[in-house]
């Protein structure tokens, strides 16, 4: 299932990256992230993010591909174009093992995952009622 | 690899629930807990690693600056003995770099560096936080250290506890700076009530004490 794009002008197409006008959101839905291995949604995540683009996954990133992500981030920082993410992970924690066996039965961790470059996206702020992402288009 | 990630947690769980933890605790009284201080850039890991090096061996972990990424390697001091209303503790310190998700060089050009300087500064950090992650396998617990002039609940702080709780590594929560005007460190125990919170000023020692009952208690 092809993901759905929401963009700040209609004429953006899939494989064009964000530009010094306009910012791109890239929405993936949980559907297309249950099919991908951990290591191929970073590859995805990641390729994403240095096209410029910010990405939303329907889909709370487990602890473990946190820390893969952020290590994969670093490897990838080039000093030029790359200079990191910025990202916020909001929702599920696997705490009791009722939580783990609905995750394992259903392959879904329900949340939402924020993943933008780190020039671009400035800050991700957790509020009481709602999650504020403060961007430039550019980076 | 005899055991993987997965497989080590699975070996935690099997000592925790046979009771093998106590018993295998008995006969090895003596060896030191590597003791592993998490935490995001300029929380003051170093500083609060130096504190107890000082207290209790008379000599510093590693050098501390208002620039960040200053600890880009582990550094470790092995064997710190402890002494405490509860007894006593030995420790190998194991001083993490900052982790972050973002390392631009520009920023620390913003601190005076050159810019061949900043890049080569940046570069190490990114090393320096790859390292840090990897050993989150290689800690028996861990001091993760925030700033309490600072809103606590960043990606950073939650990456790090999900993944030590992901592995049951027993932790300690540090709310560092209590000694600055805008500490809140009540904030972070807000943030993360499930656990351990001890508020200190490691560069002035303020409540140091308490922190070492509580790695005494919750810790060992």
């Amino acid at each position: 299932m092809a993901s759905k794009r929401k963009t700040a002008k209609k004429k953006t197409g899939s494989g064009k990256k964000g530009s010094a006008e306009e910012i791109r959101l890239d929405f993936i839905p949980a559907e297309m992230l249950s099919a991908k291995s951990s290591p191929d949604k970073l590859e995805m995540i990641l390729s994403r993010v240095k096209k410029n683009i910010i990405v939303v996954l329907e889909e709370a990133l487990t602890p473990q591909e946190e820390a893969d992500l952020i290590q994969q981030a670093m490897s990838e920082i080039d000093s030029k174009e790359f200079f990191g993410i910025e990202f916020y992970r909001i929702g599920h924690r696997e705490a009791t093992l009722l939580d783990r066996i609905s995750s394992f039965l259903t392959k879904r961790r329900a949340g939402i995952t924020i993943v933008g470059p780190t020039r671009m996206v400035e800050a991700i702020k957790k509020e009481p009622d709602h999650i504020s992402v403060f961007a430039r288009a550019g980076g | 690899m005899l055991l993987d990630k997965g497989g080590f947690t699975v070996f935690r769980r099997l000592k925790r629930i046979i009771g093998l933890e106590k018993l295998m605790g008995v006969f090895r009284k003596q060896k030191a807990i590597s003791l592993g201080f998490y935490g995001a850039v300029n929380a003051g890991k170093t500083t609060l690693a130096n504190r107890i090096s000082m207290d209790w061996l008379g000599r510093e972990v590693g050098t501390v600056s208002e620039i960040p990424h200053e600890t880009r390697e582990i550094q470790k001091v092995e064997n710190v003995k402890v002494e405490t209303d509860n007894g006593a503790l030995n420790m190998n310190i194991i001083d993490m770099p900052g982790i972050a998700t973002q390392v631009d060089y520009k920023e620390l050009e913003k601190y005076g560096l050159a810019e061949e300087e900043a890049k080569e500064r940046a570069k190490e950090a990114t090393k320096g936080v790859i390292e840090a992650i990897k050993w989150l396998d290689n800690v028996d617990a861990v001091l993760v250290v925030m700033d309490s002039t600072k809103d606590p609940y960043t990606q950073v702080n939650i990456t790090i506890i999900g993944n030590l709780e992901a592995r049951e590594i027993p932790m300690i929560i540090v709310a560092n700076k209590i000694d600055e005007k805008e500490a809140a460190p009540e904030s972070i125990e807000n943030a993360f009530p499930q656990h351990v919170v001890v508020p200190i000023s490691a560069s002035t020692g303020e409540n140091i004490e308490e922190l070492y009952r509580a790695i005494q208690e919750h810790l060992t």
